[in-house]
């Protein structure tokens, strides 16, 4: 089921909604259980094949986290216990996201004729990587034995289950053992509705709006100079919107429901520099690749030269996690070559004059854009060679067609450059401040009617923007 | 009540207010002209011919029904209207199977009209989704049910449609509307319903009919003989031909269905010939039942124009192998009116055995490159 649809947002979501409230009255345990299930009822309209999949997996994560936390066993003992779980993760997602990429390279290499044609379960990256944070805190000694309900709405917590955030245990489960969060709050339903409203504008007037244009360096002509660029930034701008509103939208839902998710985005575009930048975009999972990859690799405490060797290696598999092809293999490591010529920069480079920090502020978002959506030509392009391609026409001024049409598009993409760097975002708007449990004070400004009435059109733009089949992109990873 | 919840109120009221507000903008307009032909402005037409076709059947006025796939999209009304004396609406649809013709058919026959023309194409039988699986097909437009007028009326499409209409109202703003139609944002790009999917006038035709393009078809299908047997299954073409043409036809006997087999270029059967034989022999086996059964049926016509050597052996008419030029639009209409080729009652499989040897007798080395 789709954020961006009719049955979810006028028939799943309010149901649930008023039988959480409901059960609320009656305990603590009911809503957290009723939350559970109706997260299970939420991936079975669309994935109900893989349900006992995920089922299994929480299973199997929960008694491996028990054995970690409840039983007092040997160092050697827990490490295996913690492989175990680890690697029983990752077989199971290399299973169903790497085996047909392996597959079809061996078979480009030594024609095997091995062909392997399995349907990725959606969010199995996602809730596969939540769970080998919990085992890994879990033999770190980091964790409180939670009760199962609770840990399987941890996992399954429909908001993120699909798409992130990325949920950290110790943030989630404290809130769902949480008595307050089980009655209603006209103030946190009001955010909720208004953080929706603006995710789903987001997502099926601006992403959707834009995509047209990403088929002029996309599609199947070869693009000039100025297509090139038209259908490159424009899906730097639909990837930003799409996913954004994606995690909007998912904030906001969970805020209706008392239950405050981490940011994922904070105007990456407006980054400074490409470690900036991976400090904006997708925060979830830059924190969980920092925490849970490139620390235990050895992080920056073992020289220079190995620093940048874990940072190749974060990034590379970080492009990996996306999907698997060669594409996004060449997009993280791209990224990872990035952060490390950035952190030789920041080491060996020269201090910028205090009255040239504005300028060079400038310099430096631009070039850090610029870097972005070169990258995002070879997660976006279908096979490596059409990236080259694609890149070569831009990097080629000389084939220009700058027609009506590419004009018009042009401005297009001026307005959309507009919101990505000078409008506040979502947070900035709604004063949402998850670390202090705090959202709405902007509400309580003069300006509120605006916000409110801007807010309320925006939801039914929102909900006029839904079209049939559009999915979000990262439903795909 | 609190602040919170007052306010609450108020942006589900507003959010609630811009939704109706969208939809009465939508039903005023109404770009596809559902609810009635346009006549507060001039109509503009989208080339998306499995949308459209649901307002044309409710808005144009119609005696005639005219159907078919890409090779009769390029056709003009007006054509039709001159050369057999009706008033046609031509809801053909580029690609399109007996299961999405036979619906479109089905709504437009409900406006009553006396006549049917089908161009016929025996690859429409191969085994296509039901209407409501067919994402192509916005199926509840033409039932004009809740759903289809909801999400007609409540769609950001629609809105958008309607505020470009609006804006091509005013003519400083019509290079702006020619702009946006051009990236697709604007899909009702057409003024004129006669010119919807034809070819425009500005395009020379010998650049886009001529052998060298038949040929290069030809030498595509010789590469990838695959392609050619793709999908053609006897059984389950005439599955589809009874279930999607014979029983519509029994059920309107007042209507008179004339139905015509194009004039494909020669090398449509040559390539099978040579390429995929048991494709071919699945065609006419199927054709000669198809034309057996239109025989038994009093309120049918059937025209042959597959064996009209004049038309099939001359490539210059022809863009590929089955796709004829306007030229030959005309020729078609003139001889459906004159009755040539006309498919004999009492022997219905002749044009088929004709054309058996004219395949079997073509020399694809004669062809001047």
């Amino acid at each position: 089921m789709l954020f961006n649809s009719y049955p979810f947002i006028f028939l799943f979501l309010p149901i649930v909604l008023l039988g959480y409230f409901a059960l609320g009255r009656r305990g603590n345990l009911a809503p957290v259980i009723w939350l559970a299930l109706a997260s299970l009822a939420f991936y079975s309209f669309s994935n109900w094949q893989f349900v006992l999949l995920l089922l299994a997996s929480i299973a199997f994560n929960y008694l491996i986290g028990l054995l970690l936390i409840a039983r007092k066993l040997r160092p050697g003992r827990r490490f295996a216990v913690l492989s175990i779980g680890v690697v029983g993760d990752l077989v199971v997602l290399g299973i169903f996201k790497y085996a047909g990429f392996l597959a079809a390279n061996l078979n480009a290499m030594f024609s095997t004729g091995m062909t392997i044609d399995i349907l990725l379960p959606v969010g199995i990256s996602f809730y596969t990587f939540t769970q080998i944070a919990f085992l890994v805190d879990a033999y770190r000694g980091n964790v409180a034995r939670y009760a199962l309900p609770h840990y399987a709405l941890f996992v399954t917590y429909f908001p993120h289950l699909i798409a992130g955030p990325i949920l950290h245990h110790k943030d989630m489960i404290p809130q769902f053992e949480r008595a307050e969060a089980k009655r209603p709050d006209a103030h946190l339903i009001l955010c909720g509705l208004i953080i929706f409203a603006i995710g789903l504008f987001k997502k099926t007037c601006l992403a959707d709006g834009i995509q047209p244009l990403v088929a002029l360096a996309f599609g199947p002509a070869t693009p000039s100079f100025d297509q090139a660029w038209i259908g490159a930034l424009a899906y730097t701008f639909q990837l930003y919107f799409d996913f954004s509103g994606y995690s909007d939208m998912a904030i906001g839902i969970s805020l209706m429901f008392g239950i405050f998710l981490p940011l994922n985005f904070n105007s990456p575009y407006k980054a400074t520099s490409i470690i900036d930048f991976w400090r904006r975009w997708h925060m979830t999972l830059s924190q969980f690749l920092r925490d849970y990859l490139y620390i235990p690799l050895g992080g920056n405490r073992h020289g220079r030269v190995l620093r940048y060797v874990n940072l190749m290696i974060t990034m590379l598999l970080g492009g990996l996690w996306h999907g698997a092809a060669w594409t996004f293999a060449a997009w993280g490591a791209l990224h990872g070559a990035y952060l490390c010529i950035n952190h030789a920069w920041n080491n060996y480079g020269p201090a910028v004059a205090p009255r040239f920090v504005r300028l060079a502020n400038i310099g430096a978002v631009m070039l850090t854009f610029v870097s972005v959506v070169v990258a995002w030509v070879f997660f976006r392009a279908d096979s490596t060679s059409s990236a080259v391609m694609i890149l070569s026409k831009m990097a080629n001024p000389t084939v220009l067609v700058l027609g009506y049409r590419e004009m018009f598009a042009c401005c297009y993409i001026f307005i959309y450059a507009g919101l990505v760097w000078f409008a506040p975002n979502t947070q900035q708007v709604m004063g949402y401040d998850h670390s202090n449990r705090a959202v709405g004070e902007p509400l309580t400004r003069l300006r509120q009617p605006l916000l409110l009435y801007g807010t309320a059109a925006m939801l039914a733009f929102g909900v006029l923007g839904i079209q049939q089949h559009s999915e979000f992109i990262y439903f795909r990873f | 009540m609190s602040i919170s919840g007052q306010n609450l109120f108020r942006f589900l009221s507003v959010g609630a207010a811009t939704f109706i507000l969208a939809a009465a903008l939508n039903y005023v307009i109404d770009p596809l002209q559902l609810f009635r032909p346009a006549v507060l402005y001039p109509a503009r037409y989208s080339l998306d011919d499995r949308m459209q076709n649901a307002g044309l059947i409710r808005s144009q006025d119609f005696n005639t029904v005219f159907i078919g796939t890409s090779l009769a999209v390029h056709y003009r009304a007006s054509a039709i209207n001159d050369a057999l004396g009706v008033k046609s609406v031509k809801l053909a649809m580029s690609g399109s199977n007996s299961v999405e013709q036979s619906f479109v058919l089905n709504a437009a026959l409900l406006r009553r009209p006396k006549m049917v023309l089908w161009e016929m194409d025996d690859w429409i039988f191969r085994d296509a989704p039901p209407i409501d699986e067919d994402k192509f097909v916005p199926a509840d437009y033409y039932r004009m049910n809740i759903k289809g007028i909801s999400g007609y009326l409540l769609s950001l499409d629609t809105a958008r449609e309607s505020v470009g209409i609006l804006i091509r109202l005013l003519k400083p703003l019509d290079r702006l509307a020619a702009a946006l139609a051009s990236l697709q944002y604007l899909k009702f790009g057409s003024g004129s319903i006669d010119d919807l999917n034809t070819l425009p006038a500005n395009v020379d035709r010998t650049t886009v009919y001529n052998t060298a393009n038949t040929r290069k078809s030809f030498d595509y299908f010789a590469a990838h003989p695959s392609e050619i047997a793709s999908g053609y299954d006897y059984d389950a073409m005439v599955r589809g031909f009874e279930r999607d043409v014979i029983s519509l036809i029994k059920a309107y006997p007042g209507v008179e269905f004339r139905i015509y087999f194009p004039p494909y270029s020669i090398l449509q059967f040559v390539s099978m010939r040579d390429f995929s034989p048991q494709t071919l022999q699945i065609i006419l086996k199927f054709t000669s039942l198809a034309l057996e059964r239109f025989a038994q049926l009093p309120n049918v016509k059937v025209y042959d124009f597959r064996d009209a050597q004049e038309i099939t052996h001359d490539l210059d008419n022809y863009h590929d192998v089955i796709h004829h030029s306007p030229t030959i639009d005309l020729k078609v209409l003139s001889m459906i009116a004159a009755g040539d080729h006309l498919v004999n009652r009492d022997a219905p499989t002749v044009s088929v055995e004709r054309l058996k040897q004219q395949v079997e007798a073509y020399r694809i080395d004669a062809i001047e490159r």
